[in-house]
């Protein structure tokens, strides 16, 4: 079979198919492609001014390794004039994170990038090695999305940061369209596929500016590139996959390859009908409450979806419709169920740690609550001074902000 | 207290063995029927009338229902006939009348064999209610314009010419297809201007679509990958379609299983529904289309998680229509041509994307055929 | 050279890498180097499709065998390189092997 020439340079060997719109590309021409486009999504969205300094949410894995890599090349090609740093979390996993850590730690040699590593540990007094031995593995993942959410932010105001950028690619952007679509929850979707989130209280910004490349690029991308990157499953989510919104993308992919780009584009029309919900859609989210909610799943993995999502989200729809059919009997037809209602949720300050949130206490620290009350007398953790129930966060945050000035 | 001993006696009438299981309720024929029943006509009272219909002027309402013989839309007759006849005894005359209309299976795909037998048979059951049987490239007559439109989407490789059939014309516009999922989008949107014009035709003001919510919810997910979000404001919710004729969507309290159950200890419907053909297991998943993948995730899933599936149109419904929102419309489905106002371009999916056929909207141009650059 | 068996046909020698996150199937290895008959049984070469249970049945140390296949092919969401090229380009699960080919497997369905 004679080898198909690049679609741009018609002289090099392809080696990929675009997705979006099936050209052939060869190696050079599809690295600069890439890289051209992830440019015009910056500006065109304006996602960064001169001097900015960014955090760049660095996991090791391939989403934000390519992240890293594109940045550093446009910020020099384009003078973006940006002062970029690595920005990772540590949710205390043994012999998860070592790895990756140790990526991110060759990235920031490579790369030229300082780089800033918060733990679990020391932001919350609990790794999710402990996490899970106390709840077991079945719903640390919830403990896991939730803390990683916050910890990126606290991390970026230890730096003195104000925006920070992940690694969030369209996948991820059209499973949060999906997840959100049998979830019910129509302001996470708007939310989820904007690609700046800001809140109007906390001064950290954050942005995706991979949002419109494929995951399936950006796997090729740090292929062709030879990125040095790491990926792993976490050892506590084995079957994340199964039955999960991701297959539904992945299969859907399959069919017809453009169709996540097409999923993103329903996303972002459908953000703007969102009742309530006055932003547009693809360029900024300023809607309230989208500090603590946003990452429902493992942050490991993006805030991907999980099988037992959908067990826990029949739970309590058919809890609703219990009530509701209680309520109305067979014989008595009730009126006025058709009214388009939907619940809007205001922005408030948790009352423990400070931090933004939709509820009076945040998750973290309901969360947390939940841990503390139950941990067992006998199993008092290093470093961990306070007494049972009133190791909230605010007071671990005082703690660290002590250790670290 | 039952006169015999029962296994498990209607929770509802206590009177008769139970004969179905739903929502945590044992139920026999009659009361389940009811229980369904309601779900239905809740749905449907806006078109109940006026208190005194008896002796109000109020204009019968034309409603049209597109049959197609199957589970769903065999039950919304049967429920509807029945509320009318209620109707008629009580006030003496019903508040609107039904149009059918049932589209030849046998033109929408070869495989199929035509519904003779049961449209004869629905006829008889339901008397009183005008029938119609067309075939779906009757869509040239009943839409005038769409030989025109239809040359201007597929473009110069759709050969077409005043010697071709009806027939022809619309086998010709569908074999361009380049894949399941573009055939079976195109197919929906024929269909769907099909019955609009149908509807226009016959004066009637409303279109009542028998989708049961596990049907909605496999469009409401097929649509948003399809890259047709901004349309399911209309696709799936009750409301105003982009043509001037309300959609309804009387049975998307109900699920398919649930519309089985009710053919099931409905006798009367026995001889005229024509069974679902199976979902084929043995179909690779790359070799379906979007829409059958959905239904299929939304089948398979909704058996482990039946609420969930019945939440996502729901959820749909809730959004805002797009009226007001501005901009030509696509002249095939009637979808937004540009992004919904307010969504801006050059940071939206369509920045990424060369400026394409303007007449068109991003689901039909992903649908055209000339789109796989293969 | 020829061996009567394999219908004279000469062994192909391929390398195959996984990567992505699909070493983890196959023992923590990322670089196998593997020789194909020459010719199949029933007189064909072998393919990409003969690959996938060669490797299932000889290499994959893992039993969750639908992490790697499904409906027969490779699951959705893993990348095939032929030669560095998409696979796309070379005829996808038809495409038969050269001696010397790299096939790399990519996952993009692992965390990052």
């Amino acid at each position: 079979m004679a080898p198909t020439l690049c679609f741009n340079c018609k002289t090099e060997r392809a080696v990929i198919i675009r997705p979006k719109n099936r050209h052939k590309l060869c190696r050079e021409c599809f690295i600069k492609v890439f890289e051209t486009e992830v440019h015009e999504t910056i500006t065109n969205a304006k996602l960064f001014y001169p001097g900015e300094r960014i955090a760049i949410g660095a996991s090791g894995g391939k989403d934000s390794t390519v992240l890293a890599a594109v940045l550093k090349t446009l910020n020099e090609r384009y003078n973006y004039g940006l002062e970029l740093s690595l920005l990772s979390i540590d949710e205390g996993i043994r012999g998860y994170r070592d790895d990756s850590l140790e990526t991110v730690k060759r990235n920031a040699v490579q790369y030229d990038m300082p780089l800033k590593i918060v733990g679990y540990g020391e932001l919350y007094g609990w790794t999710m090695d402990q996490v899970v031995e106390q709840v077991g593995k079945k719903g640390n993942c919830t403990y896991c999305g939730v803390f990683r959410r916050q910890a990126l932010d606290r991390g970026a105001a230890m730096l003195e940061i104000q925006h920070v950028v992940t690694g969030h690619n369209a996948d991820d952007v059209a499973e949060t369209v999906m997840m959100n679509l049998l979830r019910g929850d129509l302001p996470r979707l708007s939310r989820g596929t904007s690609i700046v989130t800001e809140s109007k209280a906390s001064d950290t910004k954050r942005s995706k500016p991979l949002k419109y490349a494929y995951e399936k690029e950006i796997v090729l991308y740090a292929h062709h590139r030879r990125l040095d990157y790491f990926s792993t499953e976490c050892i506590y989510s084995p079957e994340a996959f199964r039955g999960s919104a991701r297959t539904l993308i992945k299969d859907l992919e399959k069919i017809r390859p453009s169709s996540i780009l097409d999923i993103v584009k329903s996303g972002e029309d459908m953000a703007v009908l969102v009742p309530g919900n006055t932003v547009p859609g693809g360029k900024s989210c300023k809607s309230s409450a989208a500090a603590d909610d946003e990452a429902g799943g493992c942050g490991s993995q993006n805030g991907r979806s999980s099988g037992g999502e959908m067990a826990a989200m029949e739970q309590q729809l058919a809890a609703n419709d219990t009530a509701e059919s209680r309520e109305t009997e067979i014989k008595m037809p009730k009126k006025g169920s058709d009214t388009k209602k939907i619940k809007t949720q205001t922005l408030q300050y948790c009352e423990q740690c400070g931090y933004i949130s939709s509820q009076r206490i945040c998750k973290a620290c309901t969360l947390l609550d939940g841990l503390n009350r139950n941990r067992p007398k006998t199993a008092i953790e290093i470093g961990l001074e306070d007494e049972e129930g009133s190791s909230t966060l605010a007071r671990q945050m005082e703690h660290i902000q002590l250790t670290n000035s | 207290m039952p006169a015999k001993e029962m296994d498990l006696p209607c929770m509802e009438c206590n009177n008769a063995e139970a004969a179905v299981t739903t929502r945590s309720r044992s139920l026999c024929g009659p009361c389940y029927q009811r229980f369904l029943n309601y779900k239905v006509v809740r749905r449907m009272e806006k078109y109940k009338g006026p208190k005194d219909l008896a002796k109000s002027s109020v204009p019968t309402a034309r409603l049209l229902l597109p049959l197609s013989l199957g589970a769903s839309s065999s039950v919304l007759l049967h429920m509807l006939d029945k509320a009318l006849a209620r109707q008629l005894a009580k006030t003496s005359r019903t508040s609107y009348v039904l149009e059918i209309l049932v589209v030849e299976p046998s033109t929408i795909s070869p495989d199929q064999a035509s519904c003779d037998i049961q449209f004869d048979k629905a006829r008889e059951a339901f008397p009183k209610h005008t029938f119609n049987r067309v075939p779906l490239h009757s869509i040239f007559e009943y839409v005038p314009d769409m030989t025109e439109i239809m040359r201007d989407y597929v473009g110069p490789q759709y050969i077409d010419d005043d010697s071709k059939s009806n027939e022809e014309r619309l086998a010709a516009f569908r074999d361009a297809a380049s894949s399941a999922t573009s055939k079976a989008d195109l197919d929906t949107v024929l269909f769907t201007r099909l019955a609009v014009g149908y509807a226009k035709h016959t004066a009637c003001e409303s279109i009542l679509w028998a989708d049961s919510d596990t049907s909605l919810a496999a469009k409401v997910l097929a649509g948003a990958a399809k890259g047709r979000g901004a349309s399911l404001t209309w696709q799936v919710s009750d409301g105003m379609s982009p043509w001037g004729v309300m959609f309804d969507f009387p049975c998307r309290d109900l699920s398919k299983p649930e519309l089985l159950s009710y053919v099931s200890v409905c006798p009367e419907l026995s001889e005229i529904v024509i069974p679902d053909r199976p979902l084929s297991d043995n179909i690779l998943t790359k070799n379906l289309s979007i829409d059958e993948l959905m239904l299929r995730y939304v089948t398979t899933q909704g058996e482990k998680y039946p609420g969930v599936m019945a939440n996502v149109s729901r959820t749909a419904h809730k959004l805002h229509s797009t009226s007001g929102h501005g901009g030509p419309l696509c002249s095939l489905c009637g979808g937004l041509v540009e992004n919904v106002n307010g969504n801006e371009d050059g940071i939206t999916v369509t920045g990424q994307f060369a400026t394409e056929n303007p007449r068109f909207c991003y689901g039909c141009m992903r649908s055209r055929p000339d789109t796989v650059l293969n | 050279m020829s061996d009567p068996a394999n219908g004279g046909a000469a062994p192909i020698p391929i390398t195959v890498e996984f990567t992505g996150g699909l070493e983890i199937l196959f023992a923590n290895e990322r670089n196998h180097k593997i020789s194909l008959p020459g010719r199949l049984d029933d007189g064909s070469n072998p393919n990409i499709s003969y690959l996938l249970h060669y490797l299932v049945d000889n290499l994959m140390k893992d039993q969750r065998k639908e992490l790697f296949i499904m409906e027969d092919n490779v699951r959705p969401g893993i990348l095939v390189l032929i030669n560095d090229a998409d696979w796309e380009l070379e005829g996808e699960e038809k495409y038969e092997l050269q001696a010397g080919d790299n096939i790399v497997f990519v996952s993009t369905l692992h965390g990052g």
